[in-house]
């Protein structure tokens, strides 16, 4: 009895090695010079998969259009995707699982900060181009180009780009000097503090108190009185999408609403958000990479094909995915070549017509890319236009 | 600058009375089973959802979601009460932590699989400002106030005068003797644990249009706001409850003015030690139960 069974998990074991064999014979017989290789890793699984999901999506549409129109130069692009979970771990093991088993050339990944931090090690071992489309931490792109990583990009705005336009746009249009700060008490809504703080000199702003909220705190009506009475102007937040619409509305309860407008970032600008507390928003200014209302025909175009393909909308991370599909694209056309070091020279030197403006990238391997600044007026959100800026590297 | 200090007094006060109910409920439990209720904020969850529900599924008015939420608390305290609690009394102390424990997952990821695990809005209640005496208020903190007096008024009416009350008090104070004098311990102990859970139901509700966001976590931090609390009242003391609800919610509404708001959830734990150190049996003796 016992060595039936022992024979039938033999059986077993041996076919499902000759199912999961398959198709990695297939892969090595397709690995053939002609095709771009591209891994994406995003979180597939856990509390962020939504992000992943849309991410992938993105990164596919762009692979799909660039190959039914015949390819960059006739090579067509080959997306593997793994599944990062949106934890470190997972993301580097999916990173090495990328380049190791299906050979990839290029990356793209990972939507978390902390995620894409990890990977870039593992990318600068193998030499393997990474152009991260997703993470704003500020540190990713401190350690790249002239800053150590040789092969880490990123396509994408980091929060020190949003909390200085933030703050050029508060001072310079709207003529604000006095700030009061209520972020979330995370590594983001801090950094996002600091980095304001650093800029704030520049337009002669000053903080008069500072508060940092914890996760899932309800109750502000006393740091929102002591704002009040404090006299800013402004309050400078850079929260969780959630908390958003407890603020707003304590702030009309204490008083604050239609007179100190928050300006950060933090889904001030959603219909579910302004509908909450429309008076408190009314004036709100929020930075974004991207929005679906951008008026340029190819952002109208991609969300036009990303909703007839998917049946959905795309958000944030589609389209950054998919214009980094198409940024790798333009690179290897510059290149003349999928060879990983000409492609991260032509990356360097590429000037790309993104849908939000000009993309060009610094010595830091840092995308230089505008942000489209939002205002509430008359509860709804209006764009006020693209603004770009330059960052001080630490030295 | 006095006016600042009554308005963050004000402040305090209606967080304050949030805090009591929710508590009230969480200390009569712990009188008549000696466990401390961890699963108490999921009551609290269970209520704003059903109030959630009602609005969003069936477009009730708000009073009615009020009603609704806290029949809804009622019922899954009433289950659970029969099927767990009641199985606590006599049982050792790990027991009923791990049980309340077990309990506060279970009903939490139960509402998530349900409906999500993203934040809800909720819809409905009196969020308009009115001042009073300059300090400008929404209408709904009033009516939490209001309540909140009325129900702490209504249970010292119930702990010392009706049938029921008197039994909770026996049985807070000696288990035995009552299985002697013919006292069913269980029902008490049933029907004390879905008055207190009803309780956190209603704070659960009567916040929700305030705190605006609804989802399945909400509760982890009432229950960890309101452990300082029940000791800090002495445990099992109704009166001493509502006192310690009101310090803790003026001493974390005067933190987060002139001191900082990411302190103010050391206020609690921060106090807790100081009125343990000072009076170990809690501000109000545990001996008046009730």
């Amino acid at each position: 009895m016992a060595n039936t069974v022992h024979r039938r998990a033999f059986c077993l074991l041996a076919s499902a090695f000759c199912l999961a064999g398959a198709p990695a014979f297939e892969t090595s017989a397709l690995a053939q010079d002609s095709s771009i290789r591209l891994g994406i890793v995003a979180p597939m699984s856990g509390p962020n998969a939504r992000y992943g999901a849309f991410s992938l999506r993105g990164a596919q549409l762009a692979a799909k259009d660039i190959n039914a129109a015949g390819g960059i130069d006739g090579r067509k692009i080959q997306v593997f995707s793994a599944d990062s979970q949106g934890t470190p771990v997972e993301g580097v093991s999916a990173t090495r699982r990328l380049i190791d088993q299906d050979k990839v050339d290029f990356l793209i990944g990972d939507v978390s900060s902390s995620v894409t931090l990890a990977m870039q090690p593992v990318v600068e071992d193998a030499g393997v181009l990474l152009i991260n489309a997703a993470s704003s931490n500020p540190k990713i792109t401190y350690a790249a180009g002239v800053g150590g990583f040789k092969w880490s990009f990123r396509n994408y705005p980091t929060d020190e780009n949003r909390a200085l336009i933030v703050a050029q746009y508060a001072a310079e249009k709207r003529g604000f000097t006095k700030f009061a700060v209520l972020s979330v008490d995370s590594d983001y809504g801090r950094s996002a503090i600091e980095f304001t703080k650093k800029y704030l000199p520049r337009f002669k702003g000053q903080i008069l108190s500072e508060d940092y909220y914890k996760e899932g705190e309800v109750d502000f009506r006393s740091v929102l009185a002591k704002i009040r009475d404090s006299g800013a102007q402004a309050i400078i937040m850079y929260g969780l999408a959630d908390t958003t619409p407890i603020v707003a509305r304590q702030m009309t309860e204490v008083g604050l609403a239609g007179k100190v407008p928050l300006i950060g970032n933090g889904e001030f600008n959603t219909e579910k958000t302004i509908k909450s507390a429309p008076k408190a928003l009314e004036g709100a200014v929020e930075a974004a990479a991207w929005l679906p209302g951008w008026d340029s025909p190819k952002s109208k175009g991609f969300v036009a094909r990303f909703t007839a393909e998917y049946r959905e909308a795309p958000n944030n991370h589609a389209y950054v995915h998919w214009e980094t599909v198409n940024l790798l694209g333009k690179a290897v056309e510059a290149a003349k070549s999928t060879d990983r070091a000409k492609v991260r020279d032509a990356l360097a030197k590429i000037k790309y017509d993104s849908a939000v403006g000009e993309v060009t990238f610094d010595d830091h391997n840092q995308a230089k890319l505008p942000m489209i600044l939002l205002q509430i007026e008359d509860g709804k959100p209006v764009v006020k236009g693209a603004y770009s800026a330059d960052i001080d590297y630490p030295r | 600058m006095l006016f600042q200090i009554s308005e963050q007094i004000v402040n305090g006060i209606v967080t304050g009375a949030v805090y009591a109910l929710v508590a009230v409920g969480m200390t009569m439990i712990f009188g008549v089973l000696r466990a401390i209720n961890f699963a108490h904020g999921e009551y609290y969850m269970v209520g704003t959802f059903g109030a959630w529900v009602a609005i969003e599924y069936f477009d009730l008015p708000y009073p009615v979601a009020i009603v609704a939420g806290v029949i809804a608390t009622a019922f899954v305290a009433l289950v659970i009460g029969q099927f767990v609690m009641r199985r606590m009394v006599g049982a050792p102390a790990e027991a009923g932590v791990l049980a309340t424990l077990g309990i506060a997952l279970i009903l939490q990821n139960s509402v998530i699989l349900l409906f999500g695990g993203g934040y809800k809005f909720f819809e409905g209640g009196y969020i308009e400002p009115v001042t009073i005496l300059g300090v400008s208020l929404a209408e709904q903190r009033l009516l939490i106030i209001a309540v909140a007096v009325l129900v702490f008024f209504g249970l010292e009416l119930l702990v010392t005068y009706s049938r029921m009350g008197k039994a909770m008090r026996a049985v807070s104070q000696n288990v035995e003797c009552c299985a002697v004098v013919g006292i069913d311990v269980r029902k008490v102990v049933v029907r004390t644990f879905v008055l207190g859970a009803a309780l956190a139901g209603l704070s659960g509700v009567l916040t929700a249009p305030v705190n605006v966001s609804v989802y399945g976590g909400m509760g982890e931090l009432i229950t960890f706001k309101t452990l300082p609390i029940i000791i800090m009242g002495g445990l099992g003391n109704v009166r001493g409850t509502f006192f310690a609800a009101m310090i803790l919610g003026i001493a974390e509404s005067l933190v987060a003015t002139y001191v900082g708001l990411q302190f103010r959830d050391t206020v609690g734990f921060a106090t807790l030690m100081l009125v343990l150190m000072w009076r170990p049996h809690g501000l109000f003796s545990a001996q008046a139960r009730y």
